[in-house]
């Protein structure tokens, strides 16, 4: 299985562990990566349509040469392009008029064929849990984890899950939990925002819902929570702490990306895992990691 | 059919406690839940508060939390809300002070939001002495909007509202959408316009995680809405200066270098002569330090050259 590696800005940027474990883990799982390394942002939403839309059709437009799907492991990045390849797919005439306007002079041309899949659909669509199970070197045991989705993962629900074949999209985060052999602590905001795109204009309510998930993950027994998006990470990881100390109450749960659990799974162990690169510590999890090896 | 209601109660004006009243009733299978409830207070408990008005769906009045999951009474079936048993749970819509039993302070959750957006035409000062007609293609998805009833369903969904009951919710950004897009505003009212909308807790609140799509029973997309309300400000020139200055950092590092410049933007944001703000991100930017998290050197990418090349004629084209 080969696949356009589009790793996004935040796995080359802010969180560079996300990046080495993906690139591990797909190693292991023998999925071959070629990473895009000439292509833009997606705009992470936070680009107007009308300057993100070209840029993302000269990127399907890359992969469509390459003869490649596309696989993000960050859901925004996940989020943007598939919001825009819906545009792209659906409507030939804007299609056209992006390529001749914008595509044209670099000599390439969108026809609306690539798939983009996020690592967690690829597990489970092209891969499959059968193939995956027998390499489970470190099943893990007695780890308490809370599923977290975010918002991209899972809508708007026409595009994210446009059809009942990919019905369990809605819970492929809960389904590898089970399947690495981890217990699931489920959480109500499992697939509610996780703050990041309001940190700029509502600070306070952005680490109102950092407080808000991981208060109920640590409160319901959770280890760590997982998530497949590197900006949920940025928030509920990263300002974690400034999270506490506005609400006055010492959470201290580790949030570990979706590669790092699953490559934990497979073998690797935690400095591999570059679990120490977390702002959050994650000894609770690298404890009972260690215990099972 | 026989069926189970169990009604959330309170009545805060006399000092009442939260709790629940059942009642069974017997309904016939096409019966609405807003049935069963009328059923109960005509035979059962006169005291039972609850709104309702059109009873036919399209006035919005009567959004109550039926087994979890936010809906209007009067357009739900029981039978598709007994198929796991013949159970109805109902409880006020969330986040909302409760007024008695299922009725909640509309005021609150929706008509101080919706008048902050100021429904209204600003009239020309001078009008034109012939009509204003506008071409029905400008006009077919604002009068397509002006169909939401207002049941407030989407506030209900929002991720925001939970952590921050001053944000002005879909609802009303929907309403601003309505008249951001109306043709017959231009100029400097539309410019106006579009600070009403901007406002603190208003457009740039939303976190754009489209729950509010899932829950519009108008089928009117409010993040869509929302997103294209935002697209006509980085074409007007965004007023909220923060969010301004981060969105034009985040354009600005992806021409240069074909993607995003994190560290860049954190600061950018906060503004360059912020002291204050830039002193806020120093906890942040030791922590991420001392853990080897902070991006490095920001290298210009293969391709640079093209994405600029796309991004300027993009912008040319507004």
């Amino acid at each position: 299985m080969k696949y356009a590696f589009y790793p996004g800005c935040v796995a080359k940027g802010g969180c560079p562990e996300l990046y080495t474990a993906a690139v591990k883990v797909a190693e292991k799982l023998d999925l071959e990566l070629e990473e895009m390394t000439d292509v833009a942002c997606t705009g992470a939403g936070c680009m107007p349509t009308h300057l993100s839309d070209p840029l993302n059709a000269r990127t399907f437009a890359k992969a469509e040469q390459m003869g490649l799907p596309i696989m993000t492991i960050c859901s925004t990045c996940q989020g943007v392009f598939s919001q825009a390849n819906h545009r792209l797919q659906n409507d030939a005439e804007y299609r056209e008029r992006i390529n001749r306007e914008y595509l044209a002079e670099e000599g390439l041309s969108y026809q609306g064929t690539t798939e983009v899949k996020h690592l967690l659909w690829v597990l489970f669509e092209d891969y499959g849990m059968e193939k995956l199970k027998p390499l489970i070197q470190r099943p893990l045991a007695g780890l308490k984890v809370s599923p977290f989705y975010g918002c991209f993962l899972r809508r708007p629900g026409n595009i994210m899950v446009p059809n009942s074949d990919v019905a369990g999209r809605r819970g492929y985060l809960e389904d590898l939990i089970g399947a690495l052999g981890a217990e699931n602590v489920n959480i109500s905001g499992k697939t509610k925002c996780c703050g990041f795109p309001i940190l700029t204009a509502n600070e306070e309510g952005s680490l109102g819902m950092v407080a808000k998930h991981a208060g109920e993950s640590r409160q319901n027994g959770a280890d760590c929570m997982v998530t497949p998006c590197p900006l949920c990470h940025l928030n509920l990881d990263g300002n974690q702490p400034r999270a506490e100390a506005r609400k006055g109450q010492k959470i201290d749960l580790p949030i570990v990306h979706l590669p790092q659990l699953l490559g934990l799974a497979l073998g690797f162990d935690t400095d591999e895992m570059q679990l120490g690169r977390h702002i959050v510590s994650t000894k609770a999890v690298n404890d009972k990691v260690d215990m099972l090896t | 059919m026989e069926v189970t209601y169990k009604v959330h109660r309170k009545d805060p004006e006399n000092g009442g406690e939260s709790g629940y009243s059942t009642y069974q009733v017997d309904l016939p299978e096409d019966a609405t839940v807003l049935d069963g409830l009328q059923k109960i207070r005509d035979e059962q408990d006169d005291t039972l508060a609850f709104r309702a008005s059109c009873c036919q769906g399209f006035c919005g009045e009567c959004s109550v939390r039926i087994n979890y999951s936010a809906k209007l009474t009067c357009t739900t079936k029981i039978s598709a809300v007994t198929k796991k048993g013949p159970e109805i749970l109902c409880d006020p819509v969330r986040n909302i002070p409760v007024v008695k039993d299922l009725v909640f302070d509309m005021d609150a959750f929706l008509w101080n939001k919706i008048a902050a957006m100021k429904p209204w035409m600003e009239p020309e000062e001078e009008f034109a002495p012939t009509e204003n007609v506008v071409p029905e293609s400008d006009m077919a998805e604002v009068r397509r909007t002006m169909s939401c009833y207002q049941c407030g369903l989407c506030d209900e969904g929002c991720a925001v509202l939970p952590v921050d009951f001053d944000f002005l919710g879909p609802a009303a950004l929907v309403k601003g959408y309505r008249f951001v897009m109306d043709p017959r505003e231009s100029g400097a009212r539309q410019e106006a316009r579009m600070k009403v909308v901007e406002q603190p807790k208003g457009l740039w609140d939303c976190t754009h995680c489209y729950e509010a799509n899932g829950k519009c029973p108008r089928g009117l997309a409010p993040s869509n809405k929302i997103m294209e309300v935002r697209d006509v400000a980085f074409k007007s020139g965004i007023t909220h200066e923060k969010v301004a200055r981060h969105h034009a950092s985040f354009i600005r590092s992806v021409k240069h270098t074909g993607w995003l410049d994190e560290r860049k933007l954190a600061m950018e944001t906060e503004g360059m002569t912020n002291v204050a703000g830039l002193m806020k991100l120093l906890p942040t930017a030791v922590r991420a330090l001392r853990r080897g998290k902070m991006p490095g050197r920001h290298e210009k990418r293969p391709g640079a050259e093209q994405v600029r090349r796309i991004i300027e004629k993009a912008e040319e084209s507004k």
